[in-house]
Parts: structure tokens; C-alpha cells; sequence
């Protein structure tokens, strides 16, 4: 029997899991609605999980930051309250229960994050503090949670778009709560942030990586099935020379087959498993 | 002997000890343990101009700032997570009469650590082109005067009271956490030696043989406490961890009666105003949907 198509949750989760490397910490919170869980925190789930089995065994997976190395076997449903009993009762090999706590987040000790957010701009700052002017926003949104800290005390960070529209990627952010490369790397460095800031930015239309000298988002590759005429249409900014752009890549079916018959055999991190 | 003094008081009485334009710190964290029968009762009498400094919120200033209690909110979140937004705090900010104070999730916590401390500042040396600096002339610039690093300080929280919600505590104030807590319960024991003047609402008044069997897990002793109240199932919509899960389904019927201001206040007709005390909102829950909550920890 042929194994049916990658879909793209898993071949997002992929790409993920190979720029990890061994003995790497990664945090991962817990986001709601169904696309948003699933980019937030399945895909990263699933990324991480597969790392582990094939090149970085000894990666410690971040479950809503809290919860180190989870059996993720063990789980009914994909989680979707950070601190309720659920969690609490879920088997990891540390618990984390306080802040300061486990990790040392100002020393460095998270390598990578995920986070995501409402807007994003060609210098990759994101916003989910507000629309509009933040005195008298249009929309006001949740506030800054942890994407300062994501975006300037992690390693790196991969902001991970659930929906690809003009709305979402933005000349300008209307409020920066997670710092990009303004000015690129020396501007980071004028900024007093000597670490961190994102690494790609995933969207269900393709990678973006960065032109870190400038400071300014690039087209790393596009997903199978997308034109360049619809990533241009759902962007507000100017992508440039797209005709070298190469297809995302896909899974091997031995990596496929770990997602599907190790990782998530009952369907419960990627529901959909059909796109 | 004298007799030990006993600092229990009614909810309302407790409530009372709030006086307008006061600077108040709620506990819990998120969606997780938040005082919500004393946040009630503050509906109830109509306290106006509050501000409110938090590290995370949800239900508590969403539903104060559709009883306009509020002028001003200090915190890094304010949602109801799988819920969605909080369409009362969302009206507030857009129309502009609550002002809405922005601060990293770690940092607002860190301005209670700074309060714990005695210290009227906390250093934070990464904040350099984030817009939390843009929007808030308390945050001064300054270089660390031993490395010359250019820094943040950023303003202790300073809660002029707070009030969290805890499981058991003694007549005495002896407040008792679970062994097996998480971050809000932590967070709640960092709001409580933050300030002198400590609310804490509670499951349980117990006995002195019980805080005594316990003593490892009395995290916040009598000498920190002003006020205690026995309030079961206090935090009702929101859990409170080894007691009771979260409401769902009552927090889906918070949203959807949030859509509008007119409906949000037949909302707190129904369940704020309407009802006599606190046992008469449990009632209109029902003793069936309590039960179900049940949160059965492991009996080690």
C-alpha cells in the first residue's frame, strides 16, 4: 500500500526538527483554535519529538514551558490549559512549579522558542498587543506575554503564522512586543540584544528566513502547491526576486512513518491528517 | 493566656477593606485560581477607579472592567485563553477608558519580586526596541553601575493590597499551599510577601492541628495575612488545583454574554447583583455542575 502524502502540519514538523540540534533545550507554550494549536504547539510538539528519535536524542522538549520531556504517549487530547490538573498529572521528568525556577532564562539555558502572533513585519518584530494606536487601539488584543523574553533571552526563535494574509504580514507592526532585526544584526547589537531573534518565520505558504545584515525577511522556500502570485497577494510587503525560490521540502518515508506510527499513531497531536 | 486573635471576616467586610482608586494586585495566574468571589463582591458594591497590577489576567479584570470598576491595568496578558479575548477589557481599552500598562510576562513578575525585596526597581537588560519601553515613561534607562551594561528599571509592583485565593488557612491567617502546585499557586505565594496588606480568600477555614501536620506547606504564616474568608468554591469559574477543575462551560456562557455591554450586564444581574451572597451564585450553578468539578488528585 502507498502511503498517503505528506500533509503539510507534517511536513512543517519536518523542516523543524532538522534545524535542532542535540542537547538542545526548546519551549514550546500552548495556543488555542484550532489553527493556532495546531502551528503553536502540535507542529513544534511533533518537531522536537522527531529530532529526538533520529538526530538529537538528548533534546529537552518545553511543554508550556513548564513541563520537561512529557510522554506525549500518554496524552488524550492535545493540552490546552498551561497550569490545570491535567498537565499537572501528565508524566514528564520535571516539573517546573515556580519562577525563578528549572531554567535559567536570563543565563541563556533556552535554545530555541515558538511563539506566534498577529502581526509580523519585514524586519520579522511581531505584535499581539494591538491594532490601531495603542492609546485608543481598533482592536485591543491579549498584551505582550512571554515574546519579549522569546524574542530577545532565547537562542532563537521560530514564529510559527497559523493564517498567511495581508493583515498578518505587515509593512510595519503596530506594536512591537517581540523585537526583530531592526537595522539587522548591528542594530540588535545597538538594542543591547546580543542573542536570540528569529529564526524563521513559518507560515502555511511557505519559510521565511532573514537577510541578517540588512534586517529584512527573505522567501527560503515556498510550499508544494503555492504560487509565488498568492504569497505575493498575501503579503503587504515587497518579497523581491522570487525565481530562484526553492519548494519546501518534503519528509522521507521513514520520517514520515516515525510521525505516524510513533509519534502520533492515534491521530492526536495532527488530527488532519488530509490537506 | 490571651486567646489567639482571629482574623476570619465576611466576604463583604473583606471587600469593604478596598477603598476606591485603590492599587490592587489579584492573584492567580491566567485563567488559573483567580479570586473570583471577592472580584464579585467588588462588582457588587461598585468599586470605581481601581487599578490593577497583575502578572497574567483573565476573568478578573475582564469582568471589573465590564462592572467599571477600572481605570488602569499593569500586566502582560489579559485573556481568556482557549476561551478566546476578553471582550469587556477589549471594549474598555478601544474606547479608552481603561488604560492598559504593558509589561513582559517574566518582568511582571519580576516587579513583584522587587516589591519582596524592598526595592523600588527591578534591572532588566532586555528591552532595548521593545515597545513596553515606548508607552511607559516609568520605565527609566540606566547602565548597570558595575559592568556599565545599559539596563531597564522597571517599577516595583506595589499593590497596595492583594488577594488571592488559596485552598485552607487557620482562623490565625496561616495559609496552607498543596505539595503539588504549579506556577499560579507559586505566584500567588509571591503576591503575598509583596505587600503588607494580604487578602486571602479560602476553600477551608481549618483547624490549628490541621496547619500544624502541614507546616512545610504554609507558605504564607499568620504574621502576612490580614484578613481571611472562607469562600467554597471561590474561584469558581476558574479552578483552584487539587479542589476543583475549570467551569468550561460556564466560562463559554461568560464569553458569549460578554458580546455585548447591554448583555454583559444581565450577565452580572444574574450572577453578581441578583444574588443575596455568594452561596445563593452557587446555587444558581447547582450543586450538579459543582460536583462534576471535582478535582481528584492523587491520594499519595
Amino acid at each position: 500500500m502507498i502511503a498517503p502524502p505528506p500533509t503539510l502540519h507534517e511536513i512543517l514538523a519536518t523542516l523543524l526538527a532538522h534545524e535542532f540540534a542535540d542537547e538542545e533545550v526548546g519551549f514550546t507554550g500552548l495556543l488555542t483554535g484550532a489553527a493556532a494549536a495546531a502551528f503553536g504547539t502540535a507542529i513544534p510538539l511533533v518537531s522536537m519529538e522527531l529530532a529526538r528519535r533520529t538526530h538529537a536524542p538528548n533534546l529537552t522538549i518545553l511543554l508550556a514551558g513548564c513541563y520537561h520531556n512529557p510522554d506525549l504517549r500518554e496524552l488524550e487530547a492535545l493540552p490546552d490549559s498551561e497550569h490545570s490538573a491535567m498537565l499537572r498529572d501528565l508524566p514528564s521528568e520535571s516539573q517546573m512549579i515556580d519562577y525563578p525556577g528549572q531554567w535559567v532564562l536570563k543565563r541563556g539555558d533556552i535554545d530555541f522558542g515558538f511563539s506566534s502572533a498577529v502581526q509580523v513585519d519585514q524586519e520579522g518584530n511581531i505584535n499581539s498587543v494591538c491594532i490601531g494606536p495603542h492609546e485608543r487601539p481598533k482592536v485591543r488584543l491579549v498584551g505582550p506575554i512571554l515574546q519579549p523574553e522569546h524574542m530577545a533571552l532565547f537562542g532563537r526563535e521560530y514564529v510559527m503564522m497559523p493564517y498567511h494574509e495581508k493583515r498578518n504580514f505587515v509593512e510595519k507592526v503596530d506594536y512591537v512586543s517581540g523585537v526583530g532585526y531592526p537595522g539587522g544584526l548591528a542594530g540588535r547589537h545597538a538594542l543591547a540584544l546580543d542573542r536570540g531573534g528569529p529564526a524563521l518565520i513559518v507560515t502555511p505558504k511557505c519559510i521565511f528566513d532573514f537577510n541578517r545584515d540588512v534586517g529584512r525577511m527573505i522567501v527560503k522556500s515556498i510550499h508544494p502547491g503555492v504560487s509565488v502570485e498568492a504569497l505575493r497577494t498575501a503579503t503587504d510587503f515587497e518579497l523581491g526576486d522570487l525565481s530562484g525560490v526553492p519548494d519546501t521540502p518534503l519528509p522521507t518515508a521513514g520520517e514520515l512513518r516515525l510521525i505516524r506510527e510513533e509519534i502520533d499513531p492515534r491521530h492526536i497531536l495532527l488530527p488532519n491528517r488530509q490537506i | 493566656m490571651l486567646g489567639l486573635k482571629s482574623k476570619r471576616m465576611s466576604l463583604r467586610d473583606a471587600v469593604g477593606l478596598v477603598p476606591n482608586g485603590a492599587r490592587l494586585a489579584i492573584g492567580g495566574f491566567a485563567v488559573y485560581q483567580k479570586p473570583m468571589a471577592f472580584v464579585r463582591e467588588l462588582v457588587r458594591q461598585g468599586r470605581r477607579d481601581l487599578t490593577i497590577v497583575g502578572s497574567a489576567n483573565s476573568c478578573d479584570v475582564d469582568m471589573l472592567a465590564g462592572g467599571g470598576c477600572l481605570t488602569r491595568v499593569e500586566t502582560s496578558y489579559v485573556g481568556l485563553e482557549k476561551h478566546g479575548l476578553a471582550r469587556n477589557f477589549r471594549r474598555a481599552a478601544e474606547s479608552g477608558v481603561l488604560q492598559v500598562i504593558d509589561y513582559p510576562e517574566m518582568v511582571s513578575w519580576d516587579r513583584f519580586r522587587a516589591s519582596q525585596e524592598g526595592l523600588a526597581f527591578w534591572p532588566i537588560p532586555f528591552l532595548g526596541g521593545n515597545d513596553v519601553l515606548k508607552y511607559n515613561a516609568e520605565i527609566r534607562p540606566f547602565a548597570c553601575p558595575i559592568s556599565g551594561r545599559p539596563m531597564h528599571a522597571v517599577p516595583a509592583a506595589n499593590p497596595e493590597i492583594v488577594v488571592i485565593h488559596a485552598i485552607a488557612a487557620d482562623e490565625q491567617g496561616n495559609v496552607v499551599f498543596p505539595a503539588r502546585r504549579l506556577l499560579p499557586q507559586s505566584g500567588d505565594v509571591l503576591f503575598a510577601r509583596s505587600c503588607e496588606r494580604v487578602i486571602v480568600t479560602v476553600e477551608k477555614i481549618v483547624s490549628k492541628a490541621f496547619i500544624r501536620r502541614h507546616a512545610r506547606l504554609v507558605e504564607v504564616p499568620s504574621y502576612r495575612t490580614t484578613s481571611i474568608v472562607e469562600v467554597p468554591y471561590g474561584a469558581h469559574p476558574t479552578p483552584a488545583l487539587g479542589r476543583y477543575l475549570s467551569d468550561d462551560n460556564h466560562l463559554e456562557e461568560y464569553v458569549g454574554a460578554s458580546a455585548t455591554t447591554e448583555m454583559f450586564n444581565r450577565y452580572l444581574e444574574r450572577y453578581v447583583r441578583a444574588p443575596a451572597d455568594h452561596f445563593a451564585y452557587l446555587n444558581l450553578i447547582g450543586a450538579e455542575r459543582l460536583a462534576d468539578l471535582q478535582d481528584l488528585d492523587s491520594l499519595l
